[in-house]
């Protein structure tokens, strides 16, 4: 808006700051219900949640299949494995899901993406291919 | 039932006479009204009488249907004659909940009983200006003189041109929360500071014996007019450069309703640093603000703003010491253009002094 005090908003402008309120009390309420960090976005469709919501559940099934199996001492050995473990397996998971429900399962997604990639892309990645369910996974995420 | 069936320029009044019909319809009332009995307020007959009706007067209060008032017709500025020979707690008990406590800043209780006028008054926190002065409970004295008190004001400008009891409703339904989560714990005393307090008529949402209410105005008339329909509350005019003559950290609540769009930017600025400076940490500051702005007059230059603007110049007057609170967007009746916001901050910092 013109830094003119006399100025008189057009329709457009009247249009601009109806806009601007809106998004701005809706940042608000997002931010009320714990949605931190999203405010600019527009909320997201029960679809992307349940695509969300399935992509953490892949993951979680796929750690654990990981940690129980033969190769889970030598993985735990690693890092990366261990701070997954912690993320999604340990009881502070459910309270980081609690607090922020959003970004913790667009970081589960993330997450499951660069796994899968990883384990592709080793040298164990085309035994893993044979199995259906790892085909399957890398359809879906990548 | 139709009394005189001419249309009056400024307004036109419905009487509900009730029981007394008969009895009004012999007076002739000095303007053009709408004169119902008993038997015309069935909820669609009302609908249909108050459609256009700018007052309703209610002459007969036992036999008025209040329930029945519905939708817009809750809108309309009430007038009740209060019937004589009954003392406060009869009248309390019987009209209390159901429709002293409804009452708004432009509703008017008409009485000839000052003390009765006085005790309902403390009781329920209205302004001076809402009562009638008349010299009899009889309906038909008082509906001459209201008639002609209607008459007599419908050839002024209005006191309030820039909203009405619609306005007042939605602003009050979206302020009383913030109000109550202001003050807290009942038995802390509460100060209270309305910058642009205009005739006062926010004083009312609070209870003046328990919150020490005080209001600034650049006007001398409307501080006179202030200080006459709340005299327990402090009115002051606001100092020159539209400082507040107040100590810093002396208020609970700092608000305004609708003041910033009559100033410009380096005065909006002043405004919001002084409201800040006279808040205690941890009070709150409360801005009611049309954020799109539809109404114009012709009588004022208005400076719009929008709600981004709003809050950039009220982080930067206040240095960004202030953490919000509360956001909401109103909508107001009869209007599809202008949009009110409530934005509510506390102040944050250590107190200077304890």
């Amino acid at each position: 808006m013109s830094e003119n005090d006399f100025y008189t908003p057009t329709d457009l402008d009247m249009l601009r700051m109806e806009n601007e309120l809106l998004t701005f009390e809706v940042r608000f309420l997002r931010s009320r219900l714990g949605w931190v960090g999203r405010g600019t976005g527009s909320s997201p469709s029960l679809n992307r949640l349940a695509q969300l919501e399935e992509a953490e559940n892949d993951l979680v099934l796929l750690l654990r299949r990981m940690a129980s199996s033969p190769l889970g001492p030598f993985l735990r050995l690693k890092g990366e494995f261990r701070a997954l473990e912690e993320r999604y397996l340990s009881p502070r998971a459910q309270e980081a899901s609690a607090r922020d429900r959003l970004t913790y399962l667009e970081q589960a997604e993330n997450d499951l993406v660069l796994l899968l990639r990883r384990i592709g892309r080793g040298p164990l990645g085309r035994v893993f291919r044979l199995k259906r369910g790892f085909r399957n996974l890398e359809e879906r995420y990548l | 039932m139709e009394g005189a069936s001419t249309s009056v320029a400024g307004g036109r009044p419905v009487f509900y006479a009730g029981r007394f019909v008969d009895r009004l319809q012999s007076i002739g009332l000095s303007r053009a009204c709408t004169l119902l009995g008993d038997w015309d307020v069935l909820p669609a007959q009302l609908t249909v009488a108050t459609q256009e009706a700018t007052s309703l007067i209610v002459l007969d209060l036992f036999s008025f249907p209040f329930e029945a008032l519905s939708g817009v017709q809750r809108d309309i500025p009430l007038i009740l004659l209060l019937p004589s020979g009954l003392d406060e707690e009869f009248l309390t008990t019987v009209f209390g909940e159901a429709v002293f406590a409804r009452l708004d800043f432009f509703d008017r209780i008409a009485t000839p009983d000052r003390a009765l006028w006085k005790s309902l008054r403390r009781r329920y926190w209205w302004a001076e200006q809402q009562r009638i002065e008349l010299e009899s409970c009889d309906p038909d004295e008082a509906a001459k003189a209201i008639g002609s008190l209607l008459e007599a004001e419908s050839c002024r400008p209005l006191p309030h041109p820039d909203f009405d009891k619609a306005t007042h409703r939605v602003q009050k339904a979206a302020l009383a929360p913030q109000f109550a989560a202001a003050r807290g714990a009942e038995q802390i005393s509460f100060d209270v500071l309305e910058v642009g307090v205009g005739t006062g008529r926010w004083a009312s949402s609070f209870d003046l014996a328990r919150t020490a209410f005080f209001g600034l105005d650049s006007s001398e008339d409307m501080v006179a007019s202030a200080r006459a329909n709340f005299p327990e509350g402090r009115f002051d005019r606001l100092q020159p450069g539209l400082l507040v003559p107040y100590d810093d950290e002396s208020f609970d609540l700092v608000f305004c309703v609708t003041l910033m769009h009559h100033n410009p930017t380096p005065a909006k600025k002043t405004l919001l640093s002084e409201m800040w400076r006279v808040a205690r940490p941890g009070g709150r500051l409360l801005f009611l603000e049309d954020f799109v702005f539809g109404k114009r007059s012709e009588n004022s230059t208005v400076y719009p703003m929008s709600v981004l603007e709003f809050v950039g110049l009220l982080l930067e007057a206040t240095n960004g010491q202030v953490s919000l609170e509360h956001v909401e967007s109103l909508r107001y009746p009869h209007d599809d253009v202008t949009r009110g916001g409530i934005i509510a901050v506390s102040k944050l910092g250590v107190p200077q002094r304890w």
